[in-house]
């Protein structure tokens, strides 16, 4: 503790002179060299990455923890990351890794395979001693494990109960991050470890004051050498307009998610450079496939026609997000079928389509829109532009609009049968689940009610594929199906945008829709 | 005195305990649950109820209440399921900024507000006169929040004479001139709505009073207008103003969520806005028992302050 | 809602139901400000009701293509907003939907919240306990997070934000009506209604409705504009109003991310709100001025320092030069004429008195309530209210002086050093708040230029010479803590600090029992004989004068009708008015028939009949009594009345 201490001090002191030194506006005072302060989105919420659930979460967390996997810069592809090397068994459920020696945590206690085992024990086994500093929503993610074992000082054997091939993009994923938690800190704060942390990332936790700052330093013993940067401090600013106005005005360097109208005063000045990013993620319409007017292929097609999707990324979006051609983001580049062509913007085609289906009066439907909700876009906004679109082909769509939480709870497991149609998006790190969770017949969050029992079964043998190059191709049959059964309208895959100060050197935004900040400098 | 002052105190309590109550009724009245905030679009049921296991809310609510009541008796107000961390420590750490914010609107608001106030009833339907009544109309037609947004584009965004959010300078800052700087704007906005009410009501007690029987008595004895003004009539037109005071620390404390918002005041508002919204409910009921107790205290306060200036309410 | 308008139904409530003035809408709309708002608010209204026969674009149809134009777009007057819908129309519906809003929450709000107070007030007891402990609870809780928790338990929407509105905004209304309906239920005429058998529904709806309806009109009036700036900050955050519909907050808050690039879909629905609730907030104003009783006759006006006098030339036209006599007297009124003008009225309070005072004389002025004698006391040192009062004829000579057109400064200098008032309800002319002994000391400071201290021990001999027992101890006492007889004792006190030449006491014992007044008239009358100081004595009680005064003046209708020596006027009256008034003292060990009233009511004096004012009463009125004006001629020496019989 004592060297945070120091840290800190010598932190806060240089931060002092340099923004003495310099000339500060009246309205605030320039940031200071190789300290970057990130505008963020929400209040962290947790140190602890067993723990965490937001995007934003993760965005801080992901400076301070290392997986065993990583993610390679701009892609999806996983390389080694506290893990040298792995081995999956042919039948797919005994994965084997090879962890890199030498590493230490933030307190200075060594990395093993007994601290792997700790922390997958503390949040799979709830005889852990330390189990009750959970709760830990999102480990179901990494799959059915069934135990990990410590066969060397440097060796785990993660165990599964059945093959489950996503494992190892999860791993790489934010909640792998799990995998580098220090068990002494586990240990020394209990239940408390959530607000202090500790792990094997380029930083380290310096200060933490709710709704104000967190504060990170470099971690100069860092595996992979120091990072360039100082310091990295994220400010909580909830609010996009603040957001916004902090950046223009110099307290922040760097902002991630700025709102698309506001994108063009920033691109348009020298003094800042923007940054986009597509990633896994779907912006979509459940259509209620159980229930009349979209149990038939033929409406659910119309909708599909009728939305000018075009219009909402470049518009209402401001060129934010892509159109999305089927159930699966093009940023899994190894899974996406590109030849797949969205739905084209044809109004007369989808008036036929309803007329056939034997609505040529045009139907009502109950729409429901989300006020807000992570992933959700402008969900308002969205809703409105597509409500008109609709009603531009006969289908009448009363909107009715509900807090985020209690969205998910109208929605989820199914819609009610009155509803016909909802706006959702859902943000993954492998092509298996959000099908799997949301398409598959009986799915828990299948809220349309949509059943194939041909995609069910390619969500079955996708996810029992180790192959990658056998998974793609199963992945790229299950999109064309689901194009075809439109039990969706597939809108918009997001491109996670940001941007910084011209001082700003190395940054990239990830298709993980993490923020890395390992890499990025500051003059 | 200090009769009265125990007997308000004792008030306090069934109150507090009534507001505890409706806070855990009013939540628990509200879709979804924490798991499912917690969860997003993974929540199916089979995620949430093993978190809602995790977080021991699937007992009845009578028994959360009765444990949480147990908690708070030894000063324990539980966790925040959503911070990971104990509710008071939270609380406390956004109830100060939050005070600082809304007791600066109110010490401002009282200010301009009695000043104002008096101004305008001494020289009632002169040119300050006027001038007062359309500021405080247009003071109190306005709505706080906008006037907000405003004021950060102005003094913010273009001009850049003050921060546009935010309680101190992250670099250089932390000292009470730098504190002071950011609160200026927030603490207008909040203040404006209060003083304009404090205005017009000070100055209709003025008048009011200024046609008592005793200030003809203190003019018939000859005293000077400013005597007669200050001593006689200012202290007894206060006595009416001072409540309303306490009323007003009720719509700062309230009005302090749209000024956190659009202000990024680290405040204990916009904990408890996004606390109800994750149903973080230990959170949300210890806050909002911490803010009425606060509402409650300024009120007391403030009937303290009557009592000390009229002596008629300490024998009452 | 606003606590200034919780404030002022409490205040409202006790409504008498007064005489006719100017009706309530003349009054209304001669009150500038009102009318501002009534036009204000006319064009809005009148606009927002014609929303559907505007050619206005329709609200809810999105353009993406054409969105975020600037106002003065050709086909978009005020631009257009981020999914290209036309502002213009968007802001005429979205202020439609405001203004429902605002009216029906404030009326929903205004008529739960009266029903709670109006029972809590007339149950009393446990319910009225039980009824305000809950509003206590509501209203420790911050009452936007009070909406904001009620809102997420029902769900966003503008029905449910109005709804948690309304919820909110109960309590202040509760408070409020039963604070005003309280004064009632203890008024004696409730308690007969009670005793009388009325069934309690029909007490609260007839008896006690009427008087707290007023304020509660008040009370909803000057809320709406705050209704709409609540609704409108709940549809800020996203609570109110679903899209695609539009209030103004819902525009508001769209508009908000847009700022820096769009100033226009924000700017323009706030300056709307704005106008709104200022029309909104003006009318109500307004219309508080004219419901509050308070208010009614003139206005909440500020009384100035000193009565407004006429220019000297104009008041003394028609007057002689005073004689050589008037610089001795320390008092001599000289066809003195007090008005109050209220709306298109004029109330001539005194018309035309002649009164004079020799050093140390006793003088009585007496007559019915209304007759101008309390008036005519307050004239002399400025202390009439102005507004509505105004000397407007005559001179006040003080030692050859007039006073009616002296300046403050001057006035200051002699109100409580050479003459000094007593006054008549010595309950509400001390300062409540502060000690009596600072009330007596602060006027020895103010005109002796003593030192604090000094004042004070001059103050409690004063004390102990107007017979107050401990009297150093009693300085240091409120005034709420003296009987009605002490207190008027201080008022003696008072008058006396600085040796005055003249006491003008205005009916100073009428409040106090018999026994007091004795004891009262009796000190005033040794100590201002000691003194040497003059007294001009107000009563309506003939007894007393005759006790104490040396002459007596007899007022009606503004008028001396009868002046002379105490024992003159009292042998042998000779205007029927006199006759009558002291057929009513009861003397002492008589028998005869019951005392007989003067039948009839003293006449307004915005309404003086011509000629003798008192004809309409007098049995012995004949027609030239109305014919024109009547002197007052000289009947004995020193002795004269106002009467046709007495010219005869």
């Amino acid at each position: 503790m004592k060297d945070v201490v120091v840290t800190r001090r010598a932190l806060l002191a240089g931060v002092a002179a340099i923004s003495a030194a310099g000339l500060p506006r009246a309205g605030h005072a320039e940031t200071p060299k190789d300290v970057l302060v990130v505008g963020h989105v929400a209040e962290l919420q947790t140190l602890d990455p067993a723990q965490a659930v937001t995007i934003s979460d993760f965005r801080i967390l992901c400076n301070i923890y290392d997986s065993l996997l990583h993610y390679k810069d701009g892609s999806l592809d996983v390389e080694p990351g506290l893990a040298e090397s792995w081995t999956i068994s042919p039948d797919g459920k005994t994965y084997t890794f090879a962890l890199r020696q030498g590493v230490k945590f933030h307190d200075g206690t060594p990395f093993d395979a007994d601290a792997v085992k700790f922390n997958f024990d503390r949040v799979i086994d709830p005889n852990h001693p330390y189990h009750n500093t959970g709760p830990f929503p999102f480990v179901f993610t990494l799959g059915p494990i069934d135990k990990i074992e410590v066969t060397g000082p440097h060796t785990v054997v993660m165990q599964l109960k059945e093959p489950y091939a996503p494992a190892l993009t999860m791993l790489a994923g934010a909640i792998g991050g799990l995998a580098g938690i220090s068990p002494t800190a586990v240990k020394t704060y209990g239940k408390d470890f959530s607000r202090h942390g500790g792990g094997t990332g380029p930083f380290k936790l310096v200060e933490w004051v709710s709704g104000q700052r967190f504060v990170l330093a470099a971690n100069k013993e860092y595996w992979r050498g120091a990072p360039k940067l100082d310091g990295l401090v994220f400010r909580p600013i909830v609010d996009e307009n603040a957001r916004v106005s902090e950046m223009l005005s110099g307290g922040t360097d760097i902002t991630i998610e700025v709102p698309p109208d506001n994108i063009a005063t920033f691109t348009a000045s020298k003094n800042f450079i923007y940054y986009q990013q597509p990633g896994p993620h779907l912006w979509y319409l459940v259509l209620n496939t159980k229930t009349k007017p979209f149990n038939d292929q033929r409406v659910r097609q119309a909708a599909n026609y009728a939305i000018n999707k075009e219009a909402l990324v470049n518009d209402v979006l401001k060129g934010t997000a892509n159109v999305a051609n089927g159930p699966t983001p093009p940023a899994f580049t190894w899974a996406h079928d590109d030849a797949l062509r969205p739905y084209p913007y044809d109004p007369a085609k989808a008036k036929q389509l309803l007329a056939e289906a034997g609505y040529p009066n045009g139907i009502d439907v109950t729409f429901y829109v989300t006020e807000s909700g992570s992933g959700m876009l402008s969900p308002v906004l969205m809703g409105t532009a597509i409500q008109a679109d609709l009603e531009a082909v006969g289908i009448r769509a009363k909107i009715e609009t509900y807090e985020w939480n209690t969205f998910l709870g109208k929605i989820i497991p199914a819609l009610p049968a009155d509803v016909a149609v909802a706006e959702l998006s859902f943000m993954t790190q492998d092509p298996d689940m959000h099908p799997a969770l949301a398409l598959r017949t009986g799915a828990a969050v299948n809220s349309g009610g949509f059943s194939d029992p041909k995609v069910d079964a390619l969500i079955d043998a996708g996810r029992a594929e180790t192959d990658p190059v056998k998974r793609a191709a199963i992945y790229k049959q299950l999109q064309d199906l689901v194009h075809d059964d439109a039990p969706w309208v597939f809108i918009a895959n997001w491109k996670q945008n940001a941007v910084s100060s011209a001082r700003v050197k190395g940054f990239e935004l990830h298709p993980s829709f993490t923020t890395r900040f390992y890499a990025t400098s500051k003059t | 005195m200090a009769g009265l002052i125990l007997r308000r105190l004792l008030m306090v309590v069934p109150v507090l305990f009534g507001v505890s109550v409706i806070v855990f009724l009013v939540i628990s009245l509200i879709p979804g649950d924490p798991a499912r905030a917690i969860l997003g679009t993974f929540a199916t049921p089979a995620n949430i109820a093993e978190v809602t296991r995790q977080l021991g809310l699937d007992r009845p609510l009578p028994v959360q209440y009765i444990i949480w009541v147990g908690k708070l008796l030894h000063g324990d107000l539980g966790r925040s399921y959503i911070l990971h961390k104990p509710v008071a420590e939270e609380v406390m750490e956004r109830l100060m900024p939050t005070l600082l914010l809304a007791g600066t609107a109110l010490v401002l608001a009282s200010i301009a507000g009695i000043l104002l106030g008096v101004v305008a009833a001494v020289r009632q339907n002169g040119w300050q006169d006027k001038l007062i009544t359309v500021t405080v109309l247009i003071g109190i037609s306005t709505p706080s929040f906008w006037l907000g947004m405003l004021l950060i584009f102005w003094f913010g965004v273009r001009l850049e004479w003050l921060p546009v959010g935010g309680m101190r300078e992250l670099f250089g800052g932390g000292g009470a001139l730098d504190t002071a700087r950011h609160l200026v704007l927030p603490a207008v906005t909040l203040a404006a709505v209060a003083a304009a009410v404090l205005v017009r009501l000070t100055r209709g007690a003025m008048l009011e009073v200024l046609r008592q029987d005793y200030v003809r008595t203190a003019r018939a004895k000859g005293l000077t207008e400013r005597r007669v003004i200050y001593v006689h009539a200012f202290r007894n037109a206060l006595v009416g103003v001072i409540p309303v005071i306490g009323l007003q620390a009720g719509f700062a404390l309230g009005g302090a969520v749209y000024i956190e918002t659009v202000f990024q005041w680290p405040g204990i508002g916009r904990m408890l806005v996004s606390a109800i919204s994750t149903r973080d409910i230990l959170l949300v009921q210890g806050g909002v028992l911490v803010v009425a107790t606060a509402y409650v205290l300024i009120n007391l306060l403030t009937d303290l302050a009557q009592g000390l200036l009229d002596p008629r309410l300490r024998d009452a | 809602m606003s606590a200034t308008a919780a404030a002022t139904i409490a205040v409202a409530a006790p409504a008498g139901r007064g005489a006719a003035r100017p009706s309530a809408w003349s009054r209304l709309t001669h009150n500038r400000m009102a009318s501002i708002g009534l036009v204000l608010l006319g064009i809005i209204v009148a606009i927002v009701l014609a929303a559907p026969i505007l050619p206005l674009a329709p609200p809810n149809v999105t353009h993406i293509a054409q969105r975020l134009h600037a106002p003065l777009t050709p086909g978009h007057l005020l631009g257009t907003d981020q999914v290209g819908r036309d502002i213009l129309s968007r802001l005429i519906w979205g202020t439609r939907l405001s203004l429902a809003v605002g009216v029906f929450a404030a009326l929903a709000a205004g008529f739960i919240g009266s029903v709670i107070g109006l029972l809590a007030a007339y149950r009393g007891g446990l319910a009225d306990t039980l009824l305000m402990r809950g509003i206590d609870m509501l209203m420790a809780f911050p009452y936007l997070l009070l909406a904001l928790a009620i809102v997420a338990v029902l769900g966003p929407g503008l029905l449910h934000a109005m709804l948690a509105i309304i919820v909110v905004n109960v309590p202040f209304f509760a408070r409020g009506v039963r604070g005003g309906a309280l004064s009632v239920v203890r008024t004696d005429f409730m308690a007969a209604a009670r005793l009388s058998g009325l069934s309690d529904m029909r007490i609260l709806l007839t008896e006690l409705l009427p008087n707290v309806l007023p304020g509660i009109v008040i009370g909803v009036s000057t809320t709406i504009g705050w209704m709409i700036l609540e609704t409108a900050g709940l549809s800020f955050l996203g609570l109110g109003a679903q899209p695609p519909q539009a209030d103004l907050g819902g525009m508001l808050g769209e508009g908000r991310n847009l700022l820096q690039v769009a100033p226009h879909v924000a700017t323009i629905p706030g300056i709307v709100i704005l106008l709104l609730a200022i029309g909104i907030n003006l009318v109500g104003d307004g219309l508080r001025d004219v419901l509050d009783p308070k208010l009614k006759s003139g206005g909440l006006a500020r009384f100035y320092p000193v009565t407004d006098a006429a220019p000297g030339a104009q008041r003394r036209r028609g007057l002689d030069l005073p004689g050589e006599a008037a610089a001795r007297l320390p008092l001599a009124l000289r066809g003195l004429r007090t008005e109050f003008r209220v709306g298109r009225s004029v109330y001539a309070a005194v018309g035309g008195v002649d009164l004079s005072i020799a050093p140390g004389e006793a003088v009585g002025v007496v007559g019915e309530s209304g007759s101008g004698k309390t008036v005519t006391a307050l004239s002399v040192l400025g202390l009439v209210a102005t507004p509505p009062g105004r000397i407007v004829g005559g001179e006040i000579l003080h030692h050859g002086e007039d006073l009616a057109g002296a300046s403050l400064a001057r006035l200051q200098e002699i109100r409580g050093r050479r003459i000094a008032y007593v006054f008549q309800d010595p309950q509400t002319t001390l300062n409540p708040l502060l000690p009596v002994g600072e009330q007596i000391a602060e006027t020895i400071r103010r005109h002796q230029g003593l030192r604090r201290a000094e004042a004070m021990r001059r103050a409690i001999v004063l004390l102990d010479s107007v017979h107050i027992p401990d009297a150093a101890e009693k300085a240091r006492a409120w005034p709420h803590e003296l009987s009605g007889g002490q207190r008027q004792r201080v008022g003696i006190a008072i008058a006396l600090a600085n040796d005055p030449e003249l006491i003008i006491a205005d009916e100073p014992t009428t409040a106090l029992d018999v026994t007091t007044q004795a004891q009262v008239l009796k000190l005033l009358n040794e100590l201002r004989r000691q003194r040497g100081a003059a007294l001009l004595f107000i009563s309506h009680d003939f007894g007393v004068i005759a006790e104490l005064c040396d002459r007596v003046h007899v007022m009606y209708g503004g008028r001396v009708v009868e002046s002379g020596p105490v024992a003159e006027v009292l042998g042998r009256p000779r205007h029927p008015y006199t006759q009558r008034l002291l057929a009513c003292v009861p003397e002492l060990g008589r028998r005869g028939p019951p005392i007989a009233p003067i039948p009839g009511l003293p006449p307004s004096t915005d309404a003086l009949p011509p000629g003798c004012a008192f004809a309409p009463r007098c049995a012995l009125a004949e027609a030239r009594c109305s014919a024109g004006d009547i002197a007052l001629l000289p009947v004995a020496p020193g002795h004269a009345a106002r009467c046709v019989r007495v010219a005869a």
